[in-house]
C-alpha cells in the first residue's frame, strides 16, 4: 500500500514504472543516444573546461556512484558488507576509473581504466591497440584480464568483480537502488538470459580471435582485416554503445539495473562459469524460510532466490554478482554470502538441480 | 485416486507438492476460499509497506500448479461428508475425493470485549489477504490506531501502521512483551526499540471497553488503567486459534477439541480424512492437547500428513523448537526453551553495550537446552546440535563463533562476551 502524499505517490510511480518512470527512461535513453551518436554533448563539456564529451561522461557518472553509493550506504548503514562493499565501488570509480586515466592523459600517457579489463573492455586485448602501449600496460592487460579475473573469481565469485569493482555495476548498486527490485523473475527470463549472454560471450571470444588473426596475417590478407574490422565496428555499436549503454542504463527505470549485466556483458558470462567451480555459493539455512520473497524481489539480476531458500538448498547462480542484498533484506537471516573450500555437488552442477517444486530446468 | 486438500496455505500446498512426487497419476485438488494461489502468509506485512506486491507473495509461479498437474479451486467449502466421500462448496458445487486432507490453518481470536459488538467499523486483524484488504481501506482515514495483542501479529501491524505515518497506541496485557517466548530483558530492549520508533507501548494494560462514533466506527478504547485512547482504527491480534468453527456445522464432523483432532498419524475420526497445519490437535503422551500454529510446523506438517496419506507408517514428533521474528529492525532466532523454565535451570544473558543485540543460552544439568537471541544472526541448526550433543555452557560459549551467521565483515564481536562470561557470578 501507497504511502499517502503527493511525494510518496511520486517515489512510488518513479520506483514501480510509473509515468514518471517512463518519461526517466526516456530521458536517460536519450541521453546516452546523444551522447554515443552526436557531438552535441562536446560543447557542454569544452564550457565547463572539460576536454570532450566522454570527461564529460565520466565525471557526470562518477557523481551518479558517489551520490548513489552514499544513499546506498546510508540506507544499509546496519549492515558493514553493504558498507565495505559500496565503499570500494566508489572509491574505484572515482579513481581508477576516473581520476587516473585523466592523470595519466595529463602525463602523456595512454588514458588507460584499470578497472575495465577484457572481454568488457575488448580493447585491452586488441592486439593493433595494446601493443602500442608501453611495457606495464601490455603487462597489466594480459595478466589481469586472463590470470587475475578468473583466479579471483574461483575464489571469491563474480562479485569481486561485478559488485566491487566494475562500472556497470557500480552505477546500478549506487544511482540504480531505487530501480533493483524490478528485474524480471520468471522461469522465462532466465531462459532468455542464458541463450543472450552466452551469444555475447561466444561472438566477444570470436571477435577476439579474429582480432588476433588479423593482427597476424591481416596485411597479406586485406579481406580478414576488411570483415574483422567491420565486425569490430559492428560488436562495438551494438553491444558496447547499445546494449552496455542505450539499453543497459537507459531502462532502469523500467527492467532493473541489471540489464546489461544478465542478459548481455560478456564478462559476466565469463566469470559466472568460473563462479559455477569456484568457492562462492549463497549458503541457505535449513528450514528457516518463510517464503515471504523480499529475496527475490530485490535481487538484481531476477534470480529466484526465494526457490531456493524454501528448498533448504544452498546454491551458486552462475549470474548472481553477490551485491548480498537477498541476505541483507531477509528478515530472518536465511541466507548468507560465502567462500567455502568444498561445495556440495548440486551446487556446482550446471544442470541446476531443480528446488521441488519448481519449474526450473538448467542453469 | 483422487486427493483433495481443503486450504492452500502452507500445510496444504506443501502436502499437495509432497503427493505429486510420489504419486504421478493421482489427481490433486487445492480448495481455498481465501486466495486462488497460495502466497505467502508470513510476507502480509511486506504488501502492506508497499515492499511487495501481492503477486510478490506467491512462492512459486503460477504455471507450477499446471505443471505439476495441481487443480486449484478457489471457493468455500460448507459441508463435509465423509460417508459420501463427499465435499459441497458454497456455490453448491459438490466434490468427490478418496482421501482428504483439511488445512485450514487459523483464524483470529476475537474477544467480547464491551462495546465491540455494537463497532461496525474500524476494527481489524491481520491475518488474511482480506484483513489486508481491510486495514489498507482503513489506513487513509485512520490518524491514530489501537492495537491489541503482545505477540508477533500484532507488532508486525504496529509497524506496518508506523510506516503509513498512523499514531499507534500499542497495547500489552503482560508486564513485559511477548513473556511468551522473551525474557523480561529481551522484552524490555523490544520495548525500547518500539518506543524508540514512535509506538506508544503501553504494558500490563487490557481494553477493558470499546466505544464507537459516526458511523459506527470505532472512536475509542478504555483500558484497565483508566486510559481512554482515542482511535479511528482498532487493531486486535491476541492470538490465533484453528479455523474449525466450520466444521461443526457439517453432516459428519470430526472429532474437535481446540482443533481437528488427529493421531501422530494425522488421521481424523473421519475415515480417510486427515488434518495438519495450524488446525490439527495433537495429544502429548499426559493426554493434554497441542497444536502447533507457526509456519515451520505446517511446513513441516503438511510434507509428514502426505506421507501418511500415502500409506507411509508416520508418527510425528515435533523436533526441537526453533523461531525467527524480527521486531522492526530486531531480528530474533530461538531454539530450544528459554522462558517458563524449571527452577533447576540457569541462563547466561549478554547484552552489547554499542547495539541492539542481545543473547541467552540456557543450561539445565550441565547440558545446554536453549538459546535466544536478538539483533544478530545465528545459524539455528548448530544450537540445535549443540542441544542434542548436551554440551556444557562453558563449551558453548567457547565455540560461539560456529554458530554466527551474520554478514560478512560483520559478525557481532564476541570477546566482551566471553569476558562477562568469565567473570559472572556462578549461581549454585
Amino acid at each position: 500500500m501507497i504511502k499517502a502524499g503527493t511525494a510518496q505517490w511520486l517515489l512510488h510511480d518513479v520506483k514501480n514504472r510509473g509515468i514518471t518512470a517512463w518519461l526517466l527512461a526516456v530521458v536517460l535513453t536519450s541521453f546516452y543516444l546523444v551522447l554515443y551518436f552526436t557531438e552535441w554533448l562536446t560543447p557542454a563539456a569544452r564550457a565547463v573546461g572539460l576536454d570532450g564529451k566522454w570527461t564529460l561522461y565520466g565525471l557526470l557518472y562518477s557523481i551518479a556512484i558517489v551520490w548513489g553509493g552514499i544513499y546506498v550506504i546510508r540506507k544499509y548503514r546496519h549492515n558493514r558488507y553493504q558498507i565495505v562493499r559500496t565503499s570500494v565501488v566508489i572509491f574505484v570509480q572515482v579513481t581508477f576509473a576516473f581520476s587516473i586515466p585523466q592523470l595519466l592523459k595529463f602525463l602523456h600517457q595512454p588514458e588507460y581504466y584499470f578497472s575495465y579489463l577484457w572481454p568488457l573492455k575488448m580493447e585491452y586485448l586488441t592486439p593493433g591497440y595494446i601493443f602500442s602501449l608501453p611495457l606495464p600496460f601490455i603487462l597489466y592487460s594480459f595478466l589481469g584480464s586472463l590470470l587475475m579475473v578468473p583466479v579471483l573469481a574461483a575464489l571469491f565469485g563474480k562479485r569481486w568483480y561485478c559488485s566491487w569493482v566494475c562500472g556497470c555495476g557500480g552505477l546500478a548498486n549506487t544511482f540504480g537502488e531505487p530501480w533493483r527490485h524490478l528485474s524480471d523473475k520468471s522461469s522465462l527470463s532466465w531462459k532468455i538470459e542464458k541463450v543472450a549472454v552466452h551469444t555475447v560471450l561466444a561472438t566477444s571470444l570470436l571477435l577476439t580471435a579474429l582480432l588476433f588473426v588479423t593482427w597476424g596475417v591481416g596485411k597479406s590478407n586485406p579481406e580478414v582485416a576488411r570483415f574483422t574490422y567491420g565486425f569490430q565496428s559492428f560488436y562495438g555499436l551494438m553491444v558496447s554503445s547499445m546494449l552496455a549503454g542505450v539499453v543497459g542504463v537507459g531502462l532502469y527505470p523500467l527492467g532493473g539495473t541489471r540489464i546489461w549485466c544478465r542478459f548481455f556483458c560478456p564478462m559476466a558470462a565469463l566469470l559466472g562459469l568460473v563462479q559455477k567451480f569456484g568457492r562462492y555459493r549463497i549458503r541457505v539455512k535449513e528450514n528457516m524460510c518463510i517464503s515471504c520473497g523480499l529475496c527475490s524481489k530485490y535481487c538484481e539480476m531476477g534470480i529466484d532466490v526465494r526457490s531456493y531458500a524454501q528448498a533448504s538448498q544452498s546454491f551458486t547462480r552462475a549470474s548472481c554478482v553477490g551485491c548480498g542484498l537477498c541476505a541483507e533484506v531477509c528478515p530472518r537471516g536465511v541466507l548468507r554470502l560465502e567462500n567455502v573450500r568444498v561445495r556440495a555437488p548440486q551446487e556446482a552442477s550446471l544442470i541446476q538441480i531443480s528446488p521441488m517444486p519448481s519449474v526450473r530446468q538448467a542453469g | 485416486m483422487h486427493y483433495v486438500i481443503v486450504g492452500n496455505g502452507v500445510a496444504g500446498i506443501t502436502a499437495a507438492f509432497a503427493l505429486r512426487k510420489r504419486d504421478a497419476r493421482a489427481k490433486i485438488t487445492v480448495i481455498s476460499g481465501e486466495s486462488e494461489y497460495f502466497f505467502s502468509r508470513t510476507a502480509l506485512m511486506y504488501a502492506f509497506l508497499d515492499r511487495m506486491n501481492l503477486r510478490d507473495l506467491e512462492p512459486f509461479e503460477r504455471k507450477v500448479y499446471q505443471k505439476q498437474r495441481i487443480d486449484l479451486l478457489h471457493g468455500w467449502v460448507e459441508d463435509l461428508n465423509a460417508d459420501r466421500r463427499e465435499l459441497r462448496l458454497k456455490d453448491g458445487a459438490e466434490i468427490q475425493y478418496d482421501r482428504l486432507l483439511l488445512a485450514t490453518g487459523s483464524a483470529p481470536n476475537r474477544p467480547d470485549w464491551p462495546g465491540l459488538g455494537e463497532v461496525k467499523e474500524g476494527v481489524v486483524h491481520f491475518v488474511s489477504l482480506q484483513h489486508l484488504a481491510e486495514c489498507e481501506r482503513l489506513t487513509p482515514s485512520t490518524r491514530r490506531a489501537v492495537v491489541v495483542g503482545g505477540g508477533l501479529i500484532g507488532v508486525e501491524l504496529v509497524e506496518c501502521l508506523v510506516h503509513h505515518g498512523v499514531e499507534v497506541d500499542f497495547l500489552v496485557r503482560e508486564d513485559w512483551y511477548w513473556p511468551m517466548a522473551l525474557a523480561p530483558e529481551e522484552g524490555k530492549l523490544i520495548a525500547q526499540h518500539l518506543r524508540h520508533h514512535g509506538v506508544r507501548l503501553h504494558l500490563q494494560d487490557e481494553v477493558t471497553g470499546v466505544e464507537s462514533g459516526t458511523g459506527s466506527r470505532v472512536s475509542a478504547v478504555q483500558t484497565g488503567q483508566g486510559k481512554k485512547l482515542p482511535c479511528e482504527m482498532l487493531g486486535i491480534c491476541i492470538g490465533v486459534r484453528p479455523a474449525v468453527d466450520w466444521l461443526r456445522g457439517v453432516a459428519t464432523p470430526p472429532a474437535l477439541g481446540r482443533g481437528i483432532q488427529v493421531d501422530r498419524g494425522f488421521r481424523t475420526s473421519l475415515r480417510d480424512v486427515w488434518a495438519a497445519g495450524d488446525c490439527a490437535e495433537f495429544q502429548r503422551p499426559d493426554g493434554t492437547p497441542f497444536v502447533e500454529q507457526i509456519w515451520y510446523s505446517a511446513k513441516r506438517q503438511g510434507e509428514l500428513a502426505a506421507r501418511a496419506m500415502l500409506g507411509d507408517s508416520i508418527r510425528y514428533e515435533p523436533p526441537l523448537f526453533f523461531n525467527s521474528a524480527k521486531f522492526f529492525e530486531i531480528e530474533y532466532t530461538t531454539v530450544g526453551a528459554t522462558t517458563r523454565l524449571p527452577d533447576t535451570a540457569r541462563s547466561f544473558f549478554h547484552r552489547w553495550a554499542d547495539r541492539e543485540a542481545t543473547i541467552r543460552i540456557v543450561e539445565e544439568n550441565g547440558a545446554v537446552t536453549g538459546f535466544s537471541m536478538l539483533g544478530s544472526r545465528w545459524d539455528h541448526t548448530v544450537l540445535e546440535r549443540w542441544v542434542g550433543e548436551r554440551r556444557s555452557l562453558d563449551d558453548v560459549v567457547a565455540r560461539l563463533h560456529e554458530a554466527q551467521f551474520d554478514v560478512e565483515f560483520g559478525r557481532v564481536p564476541l570477546a566482551g562476551l566471553r569476558a562477562a562470561f568469565g567473570a559472572r557470578e556462578v549461581r549454585a
